[in-house]
């Protein structure tokens, strides 16, 4: 009886095997011979002598990486920008979606959810040329504006600190609608009867909102905090590629550029690696960091 | 219940906030297609703002007769049909045998898959794999990388795990197999997901850029995307592509350029609206489980 359902259980195997091995194979090629690739970042890879027989070098390139200015500077870049893009656009969706939670007319809740959610569909190139629009030295209607009144265009794309909220904003403004879709969600799951009993105790909305609604989407904020933990060594490569020009060139240098000036363009796969390599470990370390504090909370993802 | 004065306030408050959120997400839309419609003194002198002025398709006329758009249109559209069809079809290859309790394996192969989303080879590592099995320069080279969105694969397998098992095992008993099951059964019943897949995939394939970048060294088979970026980052190709027409004088390449980004969002905001109630379930979806 045993081994007849065993033989069955096989039978039902085989398909879902056949199924899963070009999935299997695709993780292999393309996600796991990569990792093994990493290799390199500790030899002097070439062509020619391959991933085996190049010559090994040991943490030569990692050294090399940190005790250039340059890298080093391009890494704190990295980590600002990618700091600011988190600190500045994580709140920004928490806040929407309470502020779209709240609306009662259900069709002005749908446009403004319409309307909201439609930049995350463009991308970088889209909203790169839309900066550029709207805030180049020649032909925008805002420096035209700003020329009219004060005399002379205000050059807000080759000064740092406008560089810098310019490149920020338009992170936020391209995703803030799209991630309220998740804590829109967790809004929903929340209890009507809390809010009863809430109001029926006195509380204002204000009241309701900081100790029955930011309570009850606690979970789904920390999850979504985790998550990007492992992206703060992190800048999308289209959004700065986009966005930079030479002016700004002290702070717009980032990891993955770098990575694709040096690497893809100047041949240096061992040195770029190493970043590379870097760049994931760090990764890795934030997200098990990020998943054990949410675990004092219970909140822990994995 | 009455509210009071105060939550009155705050709700109006929050009614104009919201307005004001919106017409930023529009304007900067319907300022670049008002620029590609106006002339070229109304644009140098930066007077357009929310509508054209001296009304003209110049710009459209010059972008499709003087640059490679329409060829780069077209490359858009194979890569993006291509890549979702590619995606789809590994992506239901894992997802499906993953979501059976009874699959061998299934514990390790989803750890497996997971550990990628957490832990990754970095772009060179990948480019050297690319490399070597000789994709470099064909759209193998942007399919194959990106052929399984793990976050997608998730996504549709919390899908279907959530199919009533009854209607699986009523199906059996009526002889259905395995992979007529998934066909028949599985796949008719999960087109929600399947459509909200689509749309993810198919929007990331046609904002690609930088893999086209890095994989693709021909110009001629550079995707719309990347060849609008082109003609944003250098006026100089933008004046060359156009020196050979003689009525190039009387244009702008701002109108021109504006012109590109209207072609690059157009499909966008046309299948937008069909699709919305499905990509939010989607993310819904995800949301569930991690």
């Amino acid at each position: 009886m045993k081994s007849a359902s065993k033989k069955a259980l096989f039978k039902k195997n085989v398909p879902l095997m056949l199924m899963f091995a070009p999935a299997l194979a695709y993780y292999l090629i393309f996600r796991y011979l990569p990792i093994g690739g990493l290799v390199i970042s500790f030899e002097n890879y070439n062509f020619f002598d391959g991933v085996f027989h190049s010559p090994w070098v040991g943490f030569k390139n990692f050294e090399m990486l940190f005790s250039n200015d340059k890298t080093i500077r391009i890494i704190w870049n990295t980590l600002w920008l990618s700091v600011l893009n988190l600190v500045v656009g994580f709140p920004v969706p928490i806040v929407l979606a309470l502020m779209i939670n709240s609306v009662r007319r259900s069709w002005y809740k749908r446009f403004v959810q319409t309307v909201v959610y439609l930049p995350h569909f463009f991308s970088w190139v889209i909203v790169g040329g839309m900066v550029i629009t709207l805030f180049s030295m020649e032909s925008s209607f805002l420096n035209h504006w700003i020329e009219d009144k004060y005399g002379e265009p205000y050059p807000f794309l080759y000064k740092t600190l406008s560089w810098v909220t310019i490149f920020v904003g338009s992170g936020v403004w391209k995703e803030m609608g799209f991630s309220t879709i998740i804590y829109l969600a967790a809004l929903t799951s929340i209890s009507p009867a809390l809010y009863e009993a809430a109001a029926l105790d006195g509380a204002s909305k204000w009241k309701q909102t900081w100790h029955v609604t930011l309570p009850g989407i606690r979970g789904t904020i920390i999850l979504v905090l985790i998550l990007s933990m492992g992206r703060v060594l992190e800048v999308g490569f289209d959004q700065i590629y986009n966005l930079r020009n030479a002016m700004v060139s002290d702070i717009s240098e980032v990891i993955s550029t770098y990575i694709y000036t040096l690497g893809i363009q100047g041949g240096q796969f061992s040195l770029t690696t190493a970043l590379g390599l870097f760049e994931s470990v760090v990764a890795f370390i934030l997200i098990l960091g990020a998943n054990l504090i949410a675990k004092k909370f219970n909140n822990n993802l994995f | 219940m009455r509210e009071s004065y105060g939550d009155k306030i705050t709700r109006i408050g929050i009614s104009i906030l919201l307005l004001l959120i919106s017409i930023s997400c529009l304007a900067p839309v319907i300022n670049i297609l008002s620029i590609s419609f106006s002339g070229k003194q109304a644009v140098e002198s930066g007077k357009v703002l929310l509508w054209p002025i001296d009304v003209t398709l110049q710009s459209y006329s010059a972008l499709f007769e003087g640059t490679r758009v329409l060829a780069s249109l077209w490359n858009g559209v194979v890569m993006t049909v291509g890549g979702v069809v590619i995606s789809m079809v590994f992506t239901i290859c894992a997802a499906y045998p993953l979501s059976k309790g009874y699959f061998y394996g299934r514990r390790t192969f989803t750890l497996m898959l997971l550990f990628t989303m957490v832990f990754t080879g970095g772009l060179i590592p990948t480019y050297l794999v690319v490399k070597s099995l000789g994709l470099i320069d064909s759209y193998w080279a942007i399919w194959m990388p990106g052929a399984v969105s793990t976050y997608n694969m998730l996504i549709m397998r919390s899908y279907f795990e959530g199919i009533e098992p009854e209607i699986e095992e009523a199906a059996r008993i009526d002889g259905c197999r395995e992979m007529s099951l998934l066909f028949r059964i599985v796949l008719p019943l999960s087109m929600p997901v399947i459509a909200t897949l689509i749309l993810f995939y198919g929007v990331g394939y046609w904002n690609n850029f930088m893999n086209v970048l890095i994989y693709i060294n021909s110009t001629e088979k550079y995707t719309i995307t990347v060849l609008i970026q082109q003609m944003i980052a250098s006026q100089q190709l933008l004046t060359e592509s156009l020196a050979n027409d003689t009525s190039a004088l009387e244009l702008v390449p701002e109108g021109i350029k504006s012109a590109g980004i209207i072609v690059l969002i157009l499909p966008m905001v046309l299948i937008y609206p069909f699709l919305q109630k499905y990509f939010v379930k989607g993310v819904m979806l995800g949301s569930v489980k991690g």
